[in-house]
């Protein structure tokens, strides 16, 4: 299985550094609505996915054939207050998540930068879990704001 | 053009179609909701021990978070080494002809985004792919809030920069 999750990550990475997902000015162009591009690549892989997951989930069982479990992330104020910062850092480099690992991969050296700024902000958050729990009306501690 | 070997980009369509084939795979064969931002979570557990990082959801996804996280750097090296050949490069497009900084402010500036994007993505309990792609994909509501906060803010952010302070 490790092997089926590399191969993923690596057609995932391929295709993001590819489209331009990855690409700082695609990104900018996005935001500024000069550059159609990502909102093609988004739109279109939603509108290929919703109807396969429909299917999908009404098959009911993965191609192994255990029970499918599709467990839906929590709403809470967090989404919208971390959706703010999480875009103002997207604007900053030019990256989410994915496309950070796939800068890096392409040599990129400043995306290390934005690596290790995406696992200080991850960590400080872990460690203040606790305290933002009742401002940000967050899930019990277990369960976390919802696997991303 | 991508900044990376000035290729040109591949159609959004066949883009989206890549995506949608990863996302429905993971999800058929290994039963996982698409997410990279827990990966995150996963790195951070590995150094530190605070409760938050010992939970379940956190360590009993490392087998298959890492290794994807992993493919995500290898897609990338991939994509050099085939477009033209592999080297450190500390190119960035538009930031280098309007803002035009060095590569220590690069660094800085790549970290504070960073610190944006880690914690603000782990509040939101996720990012492009776990809302933006599966959630949205899925018709659930708060994948939609997020998805629309992150672009609004998005487009503050980029046309405060370089259409208004620039």
């Amino acid at each position: 299985m490790v092997l089926l999750y590399l191969g993923l990550g690596t057609l995932f990475g391929f295709v993001l550094s590819r489209s331009g997902a990855a690409d700082y000015d695609f990104i900018q162009g996005m935001f500024l609505f000069t550059n159609f591009q990502l909102y093609g690549i988004i739109g279109s892989a939603v509108a290929i996915t919703a109807p396969s997951l429909y299917l999908l989930k009404r098959y009911g069982k993965t191609l192994t054939g255990k029970p499918l479990v599709i467990e839906l992330k929590p709403g809470h104020r967090g989404n919208v207050v971390g959706g703010i910062l999480f875009g103002i850092g997207w604007s900053i480099t030019g990256m989410c998540p994915g496309p950070i690992l796939v800068n890096i991969g392409e040599g990129k050296v400043y995306a290390l930068a934005a690596l290790a700024g995406s696992l200080v902000g991850a960590g400080v958050f872990g460690v203040s879990y606790p305290r933002l729990q009742g401002i940000m009306r967050l899930p019990v501690l277990a369960r976390g704001t919802g696997d991303g | 053009m991508l900044i990376l070997h000035q290729t040109q980009a591949i159609h959004w369509a066949l883009a989206g179609l890549g995506i949608s084939f990863v996302t429905i795979t993971l999800l058929a064969v290994a039963n996982r909701r698409l997410g990279v931002s827990t990966g995150f979570e996963d790195l951070c557990s590995l150094v530190l021990d605070a409760p938050y990082f010992k939970r379940s959801a956190v360590t009993s996804g490392r087998p298959w978070r890492l290794p994807l996280l992993g493919g995500l750097l290898i897609g990338g090296v991939l994509s050099a080494v085939l477009g033209g050949g592999w080297s450190p490069t500390w190119d960035l497009g538009m930031f280098d002809t309007d803002i035009g900084w060095g590569n220590g402010g690069k660094v800085i500036w790549m970290f504070a985004g960073g610190l944006f994007i880690g914690f603000g993505t782990r509040l939101a309990g996720g990012c492009t792919s776990g809302h933006g792609i599966f959630g949205l994909s899925n018709l659930e509501l708060p994948s939609l809030v997020t998805t629309v906060s992150f672009m609004g803010a998005g487009v503050v952010t980029t046309n405060l920069l370089y259409r208004v302070i620039l």
